[in-house]
């Protein structure tokens, strides 16, 4: 497949800012995030702390090597499979009929329930994470590319912060109106 | 070709402030929304106080079967105080409805009418309350001194009342149970010890 660069390494920086932005959410607050993850229920107890602390230093190290053109393919890959292991905890205890646990899908000040919409959003993460893994045609790069490149990527993040504040105003607009 | 350019990032200029706006107008809503924490079930200073335990009394429902109110249970019960004669009452029963179906798992909820029975059937006939714990009777309004109607009070399960108030919409309804998440006794006394100046001014529009 040939895709021009533009579109791989806007979609490897947007990848990069909302993992290392996510990241910082979980490094800022560890307790709060090792909650979140115990409530998922899927990880035997004694695991939940580790994992709490790998998990944050794992996005970390995914982001910076999304920016490396050298490591960019296989750290897209990683990411993409984050993502989809993120969308199957939450598939399963969607499936569980466990609605109610926070998402912790957002950072600290937007607390969501589990809606089956987030396994659309993290799809949609996981698509743009493969697009970033495949291998750009080569051309010269120019200013006006990287111009193009770092609006993209400014742009799509900026829409995923609104997406992501309007998934978490739905349950409380449904409250408000009564349903 | 130059002009295409300029065109071009100028666009993508444009684009990104419109994206920025949406964000910050979604920010801004999500911050509405936490603002507009449901407010307004009006406390009317007698009977039982708030956070107190409540009297505790039994009244058969309209099947005969005894219902305790204000005794320690398995789940927080939810009072609403009816008559078939009042229209507001009618128009909160979809509400009261859907709290008890949102809140099946925790809370209990009794719907509590006095006189004409014939009027009871036909109101639990227009709005389906075949299934639900309905008293008829002067005895649990007369323990909790209910004047005015529509009435809702929330005991919860260890049988203290929790909150009370006149309920005059579905804003109202869920401010009780606000109420009970804020832990003071009424939604007056929060604001009271609030320190905004707006907050205390509305409190004693209120309480005066």
């Amino acid at each position: 497949m040939h895709i021009d660069p533009i579109f791989i390494i806007a979609s490897a920086l947007a990848i990069a800012v909302l993992l290392a932005s996510a990241a910082t959410h979980k490094l800022r607050a560890p307790a709060r995030f090792a909650k979140q993850l115990a409530d998922y229920q899927l990880l035997p107890e004694a695991l939940v702390r580790p994992s709490a602390r790998v998990i944050p230093v794992l996005e970390l190290a995914i982001a910076f090597a999304l920016l490396v053109p050298v490591s960019r393919s296989w750290a897209a890959l990683t990411a993409a499979s984050l993502i989809a292991l993120y969308a199957a905890a939450i598939g399963i205890n969607l499936w569980r009929g466990r609605r109610d646990i926070d998402c912790g899908c957002a950072g600290p000040d937007q607390a969501q329930p589990l809606r089956p919409v987030l396994l659309l959003r993290n799809s949609v993460l996981v698509g743009l994470a493969l697009l970033a893994s495949v291998a750009p045609i080569v051309r010269d790069l120019n200013v006006f590319d990287g111009f193009v490149t770092l609006f993209a990527s400014a742009v799509a993040l900026l829409i995923y912060a609104a997406a992501d504040g309007l998934l978490a105003n739905s349950p409380l607009l449904h409250k408000l109106i009564g349903r | 070709m130059e002009g295409l350019i300029v065109s071009n990032a100028l666009l993508w200029i444009l684009l990104l402030a419109l994206a920025f706006a949406v964000m910050g107008l979604v920010r801004q809503i999500g911050v509405l929304h936490g603002r507009i924490a449901p407010a307004g079930a009006l406390m009317v200073d007698k009977g039982v106080a708030v956070n107190e335990p409540a009297p505790q009394v039994t009244a058969s429902d309209r099947n005969g079967r005894p219902v305790n109110f204000g005794y320690a249970g398995e789940k927080s019960q939810l009072l609403f105080f009816l008559s078939p004669t009042c229209p507001i009452c009618k128009s909160l029963l979809p509400a009261i409805k859907s709290i008890a179906k949102e809140q099946a798992d925790r809370l209990d909820v009794v719907f509590i009418s006095d006189g004409d029975m014939d009027a009871q059937q036909a109101l639990i006939r227009e709005h389906k309350l075949d299934d639900v714990t309905y008293v008829v009777g002067p005895e649990v309004g007369m323990t909790y001194q209910i004047g005015k109607l529509p009435y809702a009070a929330l005991i919860d399960k260890a049988g203290t009342l929790r909150a009370k108030g006149l309920v005059n919409s579905r804003e109202h309804l869920d401010s009780l149970f606000e109420v009970e998440h804020l832990k003071s006794a009424t939604l007056q006394d929060y604001l009271n010890s609030q320190p905004h100046p707006h907050a205390h001014d509305h409190s004693h529009g209120h309480s005066h």
